[in-house]
């Protein structure tokens, strides 16, 4: 709270302890909606400038880190509104790797790091048929194993709320899965 | 649940997170049901690759404060400059233009000779069609028109 209201008075020096303090954090949440380096340190270069600017409406009942995590979500939330979807995913669009990699999957060993790059651009692309709310809900809980009210506190909606998307986006995921699981049967 | 379809179950929470008993009957059930072994799998992915997904994090760089720093302080300059200079700086190539052009036409207007406009023939207007028609200057009584016009057939006749 100290460097939160320092900040606000104008001392530059507890604004660039709370950008080097949190900037991890940030980070972290832009981390999941970009996975370029450059959309990531632009998305996270906003929230802090936004933040300077709301240092008034933060009161303190919350951490920093809290405060500063609901300001990346909705600015990253903001950031990919808009940007265009893929509607439906297909067979096509699986690469030769995503395609052995489903093939050979286990899921128990520990999967190596060029493994690790196929799955996470094959989460990318199932991920791809939700909004970017979902998206956010289903990789947070999921994904992170974060709870329903840490994701609720990160991005402002209600417990149910976050059930119900969490829900939707299970289901609507599974059933792009399953698709590409059953191509070569059709 | 070995009876009863876990497609809902499966949609409710993570593979992940169902604890050994309930994960063993999801198992147990998903073997013997055709449709709910295909979901089972297809979630058990989507665990995977969300999970992979999740790992992938990009740290600040080092340069990152710098960088934030500078940009503060580029807003911070700019919102110590009044909003009506700003505005001035921003306008003053468009508002000089249209000053210009607005003491041109002044000057234009109010220093050239003024010019006269022709006045229009009063005796236009009095002409009549058909003097127009034959064209002719002075005013024609109806006789003489019919009878400009049909002499070619008088003649004929």
């Amino acid at each position: 709270m100290d460097l939160a209201r320092q900040a606000q008075d104008g001392d530059e020096s507890a604004f660039a302890e709370i950008v080097r303090r949190y900037s991890p954090r940030v980070f972290s949440v832009a981390s999941r909606f970009f996975r370029q380096r450059s959309l990531v340190e632009e998305a996270a270069q906003e929230v802090f400038l936004k933040a300077f600017t709301q240092l008034g409406s933060f009161e303190g009942r919350g951490s920093i880190e809290g405060w500063l995590t609901r300001i990346a979500t909705n600015t990253c939330l903001n950031m990919i509104r808009g940007a265009k979807r893929r509607p439906e995913l297909t067979v096509s669009d699986l690469t030769d790797d995503e395609a052995q990699w489903l093939d050979h999957v286990d899921g128990r060993e520990q999967p190596s790091v060029e493994n690790i790059v196929v799955a996470t651009d094959l989460a990318d692309r199932v991920l791809s048929v939700l909004s970017p709310e979902d998206q956010q809900a289903l990789l947070m809980i999921d994904g992170e194993e974060a709870s329903i009210r840490e994701v609720a506190e990160a991005t402002g909606w209600s417990e149910s709320k976050v059930k119900v998307r969490a829900f939707r986006a299970r289901k609507k995921v599974r059933e792009a899965m399953e698709k590409l699981l059953n191509r070569g049967d059709k | 649940m070995k009876d009863k379809h876990i497609i809902d179950v499966l949609d409710n929470t993570s593979i992940a997170s169902l604890s050994e008993n309930e994960l063993s009957e999801v198992q147990a059930h998903a073997r013997e049901c055709v449709s709910c072994r295909e979901a089972y799998e297809a979630a058990r992915l989507i665990g995977v690759v969300l999970q992979s997904r999740a790992q992938t994090k990009i740290e600040p760089s080092p340069f990152f404060q710098t960088r934030v720093m500078a940009a503060w302080r580029e807003e911070q300059a700019v919102d110590s400059v009044p909003a009506m200079l700003r505005l001035w700086r921003s306008a003053r190539a468009v508002v000089s233009s249209m000053a210009v052009t607005t003491a041109a036409l002044a000057a234009l207007t109010f220093m050239l000779p003024a010019q006269t406009t022709p006045v229009m023939d009063q005796r236009a207007s009095m002409l009549s069609a058909e003097s127009v028609i034959m064209g002719s200057d002075d005013q024609m009584t109806y006789e003489q028109v019919l009878s400009t016009i049909y002499e070619d057939d008088d003649e004929a006749r």
